[in-house]
């Protein structure tokens, strides 16, 4: 069997300022289709999530988080 | 224009600047946010439904408490 596909992505989070925001943000996007994992730090002011590739995309992630009203922009700037 | 109250989950500035953003994105309301009494009250034409859906992409706990 194949192993499944898995990305890791970087988005910086601007507009956090406690743990609850940190919780709603964990809570919504690793309900989102092909997060695996996310792990969100408030001191960082970053999330780091683990995705399967082939389900979503850095971009779809950092959109989804900016749908939540906070300021997400991919630390991978290759794109730019 | 129709008001319309709720109780959102809000602990933090955070919080309830991530409020105002989905708001200001949705457009067309007018509102006012008390983040002490965890209360926004919302002026719009938009239906609680949409109100509603809105509010909940933050993540937060929503309660429609009627309209005043």
């Amino acid at each position: 069997p194949s192993q499944p596909l898995t990305q890791e992505t970087v988005i910086n989070i601007d507009g956090m300022t406690c743990n609850s925001c940190v919780q709603s943000i964990e809570g919504v996007i690793s309900k989102k289709t092909g997060v695996k994992c996310i792990r969100v730090s408030l001191t960082n002011s970053t999330g780091i999530i683990e995705y399967d590739p082939l389900l979503t995309s850095p971009e779809t992630l950092r959109e989804a988080i900016e749908d939540m009203g906070f300021d997400a922009t991919l630390k991978d700037s290759d794109k730019e | 224009m129709p008001k319309h109250e709720f109780t959102v989950d809000m602990t933090c500035e955070g919080c309830s600047n991530a409020v105002t953003r989905v708001l200001n994105k949705l457009g067309g309301v007018q509102f006012e946010i008390d983040l002490p009494n965890k209360k926004v009250c919302i002026d719009s034409e938009h239906s609680v439904d949409t109100l509603l859906e809105t509010l909940k992409k933050t993540g937060k706990t929503i309660t429609y408490l009627g309209a005043k």
